[in-house]
């Protein structure tokens, strides 16, 4: 119930682009099954963990990020004390470009406001609903310095991705990026918990030694000078590392377990409201195995497709595996498959578009076709 | 508070005892309405979008659910520093107490409340009607005529006109009579019970008011009637738009159909006069793989295996596989269950609808849950909380209600939870 922990999400990752679809935005701001963007799920993960104090460390293309966070009332975390924190690269009036010093400076202080004894950092690139009890607990049991969680997926994560080795006792010793061929399966999910003087002095020790990028895996690759332990995960975990495991991990929320697990089982994800009207269906509508959200005006045919909110499909327009983003408009008489479309397009009568399942159409926000 | 040009006050305290079982642990303005709101939304909304900052909620029936809902106002941004929702039951002062007896009563009593707001116009509004009205032009009409009232009136067909309360008027839309359900009515034009007073003058008919031990303390038999006799100037406001009152069973279900089948009408998808609601923080919502929607309103958290035609659903509905939904408004959390047909059924709150069950309005027969007082046209309305037996039928105009003392053997309720 008193979760003695802060949490700290790292809002975007130099590693991950999506192309097109992360140009206009962070990768944690990216939408996400019809009504979310990425970040909800590892912000409600900590709200419902207990965590009331939660910084989110960007460093550039945060304007839609601010904009879906606003003061954090959504997950109820517009409080008095702590709260949400949005940790923009610290720029004194002397510097004239950002750089990772100041990023990292920024983040002490911000690190050394806070009264708990624990954090958890998280990277922005997964999916997934849990509560962090059971990692803090783990950490204080197995004695560790650093623990780090983890899930099977091994090779299948996507690049990029780590693969942990551990000893017997679960400790980290050994860890491989994207690596070709691994024995291990222990594929890491980017979450982490430590001492918070221990993750305020390791950052200092970095800036010293000239480091100017905080990572999670840097903290984990002290598995020689420090304990590092590895928590196995056994939900669902969808990973958003390119636009294909984009494509596959939305498209996957069409099965009913991994929905069940992400959405019903858990814990409520929260998100920002929008106040659209109920989704209205036509007398033509025909709609099967597909995920639809709030304000669509439905009149056309929809297949395993995910539909955001405020979107219009038109008569005789057939929409299959595709993801429609917001305010979207598809006119009458058009044929889209294998499509991702971004916020606030339009479509016009008689278009056809059509992708591959594994390299999907990608188009971009506010695009007229 | 600051002082406020304007002041609103939203009367929810009324029992709405024609709603039946949907109102037996739940004010009339709480009750879900059209996919994703609650009735008392629209006046919420109404108010905001006409930019009136101060709008107190006037509760007294079963106020719990209505209380935790309308909150601290947060959804229709209402949650001001020196403004805002204010829910106002009846409360105890030294001397005489009493519970709000009329709808003008309830007003008096809050006087405290409007005094330290001190506007110089309040507008008065009911909870439980569906409309969009923008109150501002009413405040600058009743500006513009010099009244010390002005009360909304939309046109009515004649014939319908004597279940109203009816406004006659002379030129210029002065009015010289209020009457309640006129058999033989001299206009068509009936009181929306949206009224804008001139406080001060408001202030000092409530106050008479009270000293009259024979009157009923409400503002269409009473005040409206004393303004007259005084010679105040009360002013017709003419409303052109969509407004229903939701208080039987026949017409909030007629009501929500009207989303379906005039959805230009009501215009929810109006981005400029949007219609704020709480949310209930559920994902999208599914449509399986071998389900039909057609006709129909869903929003967030709604599983669908089954066919629904014709239907408004509220957020969490599930509707398995080869189900039957047809004309049917269905409440947050209700459940149908396999093989199930139902047909203009309201369904409260999270009650399940078992296996292979027959109801509503094609299903004829004898059963002891048919009340003709309150349903009519077919609908058939479920309490909150049930759980109804697997291949139960229940005829046309039924209630289903779990206080009514039914012999076991003609029982359709398996058992009852808590929602």
């Amino acid at each position: 119930m008193f979760t003695d922990a802060m949490g700290l999400i790292l809002a975007d990752n130099k590693k991950i682009s999506l192309g097109e679809l992360s140009s206009p935005r962070a990768l944690s701001a990216m939408p996400f099954a019809g009504r979310y963007r990425i970040i909800d799920f590892t912000l409600s993960n900590m709200v419902n963990s207990g965590i009331k104090n939660v910084g989110i460390l960007t460093y550039n293309k945060y304007k839609s990020l601010m904009d879906h966070l606003g003061t954090g009332a959504a997950w109820s975390l517009d409080r008095k004390n702590d709260g949400l924190h949005i940790l923009p690269p610290y720029v004194n009036s002397e510097a004239t470009s950002i750089s990772g010093d100041e990023e990292l400076a920024g983040l002490i202080d911000f690190l050394r406001t806070s009264r708990t004894t624990y954090v958890i950092v998280a990277n922005s690139n997964i999916v997934f609903n849990t509560k962090f009890d059971e990692l803090i607990k783990s950490h204080k049991q197995t004695g560790a310095d650093i623990s780090v969680m983890y899930n099977k997926d091994g090779l299948k994560s996507g690049k990029p991705f780590y693969i942990l080795d551990t000893d017997k006792n679960g400790f980290v010793k050994d860890m491989l990026f994207n690596p070709e061929k691994s024995s291990s399966n222990k594929s890491s999910l980017g979450v982490i918990c430590l001492r918070r003087d221990l993750l305020i002095d390791s950052i200092a020790r970095q800036m010293a030694h000239g480091l100017t990028h905080f990572g999670i895996h840097s903290f984990v690759k002290m598995y020689d000078e420090l304990k590092v332990h590895a928590l196995e995960y056994n939900g669902v975990v969808l990973r958003i590392n390119n636009v294909q495991s984009y494509f596959y991990s939305s498209m996957s929320l069409i099965d009913d377990a991994i929905r069940n697990d992400l959405f019903w089982n858990g814990e409520p994800v929260y998100t920002k409201v929008k106040d659209e009207a109920p989704t209205l269906y036509f007398d033509n509508a025909n709609v099967g195995n597909a995920i639809i959200s709030d304000g669509c005006r439905i009149y056309g045919n929809v297949e395993e497709s995910i539909i955001f909110r405020g979107v219009t499909i038109s008569k005789n327009t057939t929409i299959k595996n595709c993801i429609i983003m917001q305010d979207s408009h598809i006119s009458e008489n058009c044929q889209l498959e294998n499509v991702i479309l971004d916020k606030n397009s339009f479509v016009r009568p008689g278009v056809r578009l059509i992708g591959h399942r594994d390299y999907p159409v990608v188009i971009g926000k506010g695009a007229g076709i | 508070m600051t002082k406020a040009e304007v002041v609103a006050m939203i009367l929810a305290g009324g029992q709405g005892s024609r709603l039946g079982v949907l109102t037996k642990k739940l004010a009339k303005p709480a009750v879900p309405f059209g996919s994703r709101y609650r009735i008392i939304d629209f006046t919420m909304s109404n108010c905001v979008n006409s930019g009136i900052e101060i709008v107190g909620v006037l509760s007294q029936y079963q106020p719990l659910a209505l209380n935790t809902y309308v909150g601290n106002g947060h959804p229709w941004d209402l949650d001001r520093n020196n403004a805002g929702a204010y829910i106002l039951p009846p409360y105890q002062r030294s001397g005489k107490s009493d519970w709000y007896k009329g709808t003008a009563n309830a007003i008096y009593q809050n006087r405290d409340f409007l005094d330290d707001a001190n506007p110089t116009y309040i507008v008065v509004l009911s909870g439980d009607h569906i409309y969009k009205m923008n109150y501002e032009e009413m405040i600058r009409a009743h500006i513009e005529k010099g009244a010390d009232a002005t009360l909304a009136v939309i046109e009515v067909p004649w014939e319908e006109a004597p279940r109203f309360g009816i406004l006659n008027t002379k030129s210029d839309d002065v009015i010289t009579e209020f009457v309640e359900k006129p058999a033989n009515p001299e206009s068509n034009l009936a009181s929306m019970g949206v009224y804008v007073f001139t406080w001060s003058v408001l202030r000092e008919a409530l106050i008479e008011d009270e000293t009259n031990p024979d009157s009923s303390n409400d503002f269409g038999k009473n005040i409206v009637p004393m303004l007259l006799n005084q010679g105040k100037k009360l002013s017709a406001y003419r409303y052109a738009g969509y407004w229903k009152d939701v208080g039987t069973i026949a017409s909030l279900w007629e009501t929500n159909m009207d989303i379906l089948d005039r959805p230009e009408e009501i215009n929810l998808v109006d981005r400029s006069w949007r219609i704020y609601s709480r949310n209930p923080v559920k994902p999208s919502h599914f449509i399986g793989p071998d389900a039909s929607v057609v006709n129909s309103a869903l929003t967030d958290g709604c599983r669908i295996y089954g066919n629904v035609v014709h239907s408004v659903l509220s957020n969490s509905v599930v509707v398995e596989k080869g189900a039957y939904v047809k004309d049917c408004v269905l409440f947050p959390g209700v459940v149908v269950k396999a093989g199930a047909s139902i047909e203009r059924c309201i369904v409260d709150f999270g009650t399940i609808i078992g296996k292979d069950v027959s109801a509503g309005a094609n299903v004829s027969g004898e059963s002891p849950y048919i009340n003709k007082k309150l349903c009519s046209g077919g609908i058939c309305v479920f309490e909150r909380g049930l759980v109804i037996k697997e291949g139960a039928i229940i005829p046309a105009n039924s209630m289903v209600d779990s206080d009514l003392k039914v012999a076991p053997e003609k029982s359709v309720i398996e058992s009852t939870f808590r929602v």
